[in-house]
């Protein structure tokens, strides 16, 4: 019985380059022997358990290392593994097991393809729910301070509005703010509000919203409203921005799909990581798209809440339709829905609020 | 393998130059197999797996790569390869919440990042190295922190400043760092690719990048400007509509450009991979030779990303195992004397020996 175990193979002394053929024997007891193939003379002697047997990876060849560090190489798989499988009478090849390759290898690719799109459409929203409850107001409001200081530096200059045009849309601010406050779904300690007045320079006409609760408006996007209904219309939608912790999901959602990819990572080569990455900052700014919409809706409930015209962001985009000819129905990836469907969209749910809710 | 340890010598040979060639024996679809259940088991265990994965995967390329008969072998521990990347992922992920939480801290943060990197590097070439072996002896790599700082910092400032003009001295502290350090076993290594020989390799990615560049820059003129000056109007007031649009246009217009830069650096690689190896001598005696054809290697990297994009990654193995085959038929090692006798005299030692369970893998630049 023991002649038929026994497999050939090379012996080195620890660390060694120098190689002699050999043969690897076990006795019934468990003691493994290695011995030169030319005129048997023992090389070393230990007991099966305590050698290391290296894992069986594809058809490279196998080591089997001695306590004294000395080493006995042998390309015939299946002759370590009967020998060592019915000495330790346990099987280890598992994961090469799994590796060979047979039909099962497609349920796998099935599962991981699955897998990969269930963490990516429900583990990452919760993921992000989760981030966004535990991060401390501390650092929303550090993240929006120095946000602003940053775009101060490089984009904006001073505003050139009067102070009694700045007074007047900051009273009226307030007033979106208090009601935001009573708002049903509105969270309970709430971001402390500031609106900010800037000149755009290059970015021109616009408005955004800082986690921290602060708003920015330039001068040219004040001058450039036929009234101020409009202009509060625009800030409300703001103001929803903040409310619904948008930025904060954007951040925490790149993250997390960078991170899934990042898992896969190694196995799939740089080059193509890479591409991964980045087209997954392009399709994490799709969500702004159903962003935009909240915003939209958060700015017709609160207008109308205030008591002024609930359609006033849908007029303002009106007006930038006309003057800047952002318009046609032309909708690109489904990145963003084309204006004139926000415009429809929003006008329709003004017209459900006056006339349904009180 | 018995029979390439037979002894091969005669008197002649020991003089003669003979070339043994590389030989890499992996096959798509073994490795297939072993890439799927890595890929599966990593996303199952969150990531966990991956080290595990990492030491299957290199064992599998190492262990099919052989020279004169013998294989290379693999050794890291995955438990050492776990805490290196916990290690890692823990400083970015420091490192990307300070930077998103407080942005002026920024510059401070990059130049700390500047002055860790190389260490990590270091760290990462001398944990590959050690737990490398080749007929039972270690490698080892001796290159110290700033020779790293040297290669990867100011090699990469003197490439950016010179618009890559001065990129093939940035290779050559890279190489001589990377190759000249290594040791195989107590037997030194040395890499010392000449100057003019790097700038020989340079014209031809050079000249294609800035043709290139040329014929891009006319046709974005004539086509791409009109496309732009119609979203003009578009960029104020709706912010998020017109930031969209915009991004996936200079996304779309980049693409050619990428491409380019990815088809110079490709060339580039090819080229003062032959110079650097072909100026790399093992103990005084064995010479690396590297003859990979530029274009062709272009061709493969290129080709190998195409099919890997549109089989969302499945052809990846394949494509793995593709280029790994290549490089090994374009690299050999000139030899004089009986390999054996040389063999026969060459031990692990110092602090490669046992290295594995003790040391901890910085950041993985290849090796």
């Amino acid at each position: 019985m023991s002649d038929s175990e026994a497999v050939g193979g090379l012996w080195r002394e620890a660390g060694a380059a120098a190689a002699t053929p050999a043969l690897l024997d076990v006795a019934a007891d468990g003691t493994l022997t290695v011995r030169t193939s030319a005129d048997g003379q023992e090389l070393a002697r230990q007991a099966i358990r305590s050698v290391e047997i290296s894992a069986r990876v594809g058809t490279i060849a196998r080591h089997v290392t001695f306590a004294s560090g000395g080493d006995f190489e042998t390309s015939d798989n299946d002759g370590i593994d009967r020998l060592r499988d019915r000495h330790l009478g346990r099987r280890e090849g598992l994961i090469h097991e799994l590796e060979r390759f047979r039909p099962r290898l497609l349920i796998f690719v099935a599962a991981t393809i699955a897998l990969c799109f269930a963490i990516y459409r429900y583990a990452v929203p919760v993921l992000v729910e989760v981030a966004v409850l535990v991060t401390p107001p501390a650092v929303t409001d550090i993240m929006g301070k120095s946000v602003l200081m940053s775009l101060d530096q490089l984009v904006f200059d001073e505003t050139k509005l009067s102070d009694a045009r700045r007074n007047a849309l900051d009273t009226q601010f307030q007033a979106l703010v208090a009601a935001a406050r009573d708002m049903p779904a509105a969270s309970s300690p709430g971001p402390s509000y500031a609106l900010n007045f800037r000149g755009g320079g290059q970015i021109g006409p616009n408005a955004f919203a800082l986690p921290d609760g602060s708003v920015v408006v330039t001068d040219e996007l004040v001058d450039l409203a036929d009234d101020d209904e409009m202009i509060m219309g625009v800030l409300a939608h703001e103001i929803g921005h903040v409310e619904h912790q948008h930025s904060l999901r954007q951040i925490y959602r790149v993250a997390g799909i960078t991170a899934l990819i990042m898992l896969i990572g190694g196995d799939i080569g740089a080059a193509t990581e890479d591409i991964m990455t980045q087209g997954a900052t392009l399709v994490a700014l799709s969500h702004s798209r159903a962003a935009e919409t909240e915003a939209d809706r958060y700015s017709v409930q609160l207008m109308h809440r205030t008591g002024q015209d609930p359609a006033a962001i849908a007029r303002f985009f009106e007006l930038l339709r006309d003057k800047f000819g952002l318009g046609g129905d032309v909708t690109f990836l489904s990145t963003h829905p084309a204006t004139q469907a926000r415009i429809d969209e929003t006008r329709r749910y003004a017209e459900e609020v006056k006339a349904g809710k009180r | 393998m018995t029979d390439a340890e037979a002894p091969r010598t005669t008197a002649a040979q020991d003089l003669a130059v003979r070339r043994e060639p590389f030989v890499f024996t992996g096959n798509a679809r073994e490795y297939f197999g072993i890439w799927i259940v890595n890929v599966l088991l990593t996303i199952v265990t969150l990531g966990v797996y991956s080290a595990w994965a990492k030491v299957r995967r290199l064992r599998y390329f190492y262990g099919n790569t052989h020279l004169a008969g013998a294989s290379f072998d693999y050794h890291a521990r995955p438990m050492r390869i776990l805490v290196g990347r916990i290690i890692v992922l823990v400083l970015l992920g420091l490192y990307n919440i300070t930077l998103n939480v407080f942005a002026p801290a920024g510059v401070v943060l990059a130049l700390i990042l500047v002055f860790v990197i190389p260490y990590l590097i270091m760290r990462g070439l001398r944990f590959s190295a050690r737990v490398t072996s080749y007929r039972n002896v270690r490698f080892d790599f001796t290159g110290g922190y700033w020779g790293a700082f040297l290669a990867y910092v100011v090699g990469a400032i003197v490439i950016y400043l010179s618009a890559g003009v001065l990129a093939p001295i940035a290779s050559q502290w890279m190489w001589k760092y990377t190759l000249g350090n290594l040791r195989y076993g107590d037997r030194p290594i040395s890499c010392d690719p000449r100057l003019e020989k790097l700038y020989g390799q340079w014209w031809l990615p050079a000249v294609v990048l800035v043709a290139g560049l040329v014929l891009l820059v006319g046709i974005a003129v004539a086509v791409a400007l009109p496309v732009f000056w119609q979203f003009d109007g578009g960029a104020v007031g709706d912010e998020a509509a017109s930031t969209v649009w915009i991004i996936a246009l200079i996304y779309a217009a980049l693409i050619p450009f990428l491409a380019l830069y990815l088809v110079a650096g490709l060339l580039y690689r090819a080229g003062t991979r032959n110079v650097a190896f072909n100026e790399t001598v093992i103990d005084g005696r064995h010479v690396l030779s590297s003859s990979i054809g530029r274009w062709r290697y272009v061709w493969i990297s290129v080709s190998n990303l195409a099919a890997t994009i549109c089989t969302l990654g499945l052809a990846r193995p394949w494509a793995a195992i593709r280029m790994a085959s290549y490089m090994a038929t374009v690299t050999a090692l000139d030899t004089t004397g009986s390999l054996e006798d040389y063999f026969s005299s060459i031990k692990t030692e110092g602090a490669a020996v046992g290295s594995e369970f003790m040391d901890v893998e910085g950041f993985d630049v290849g090796f």
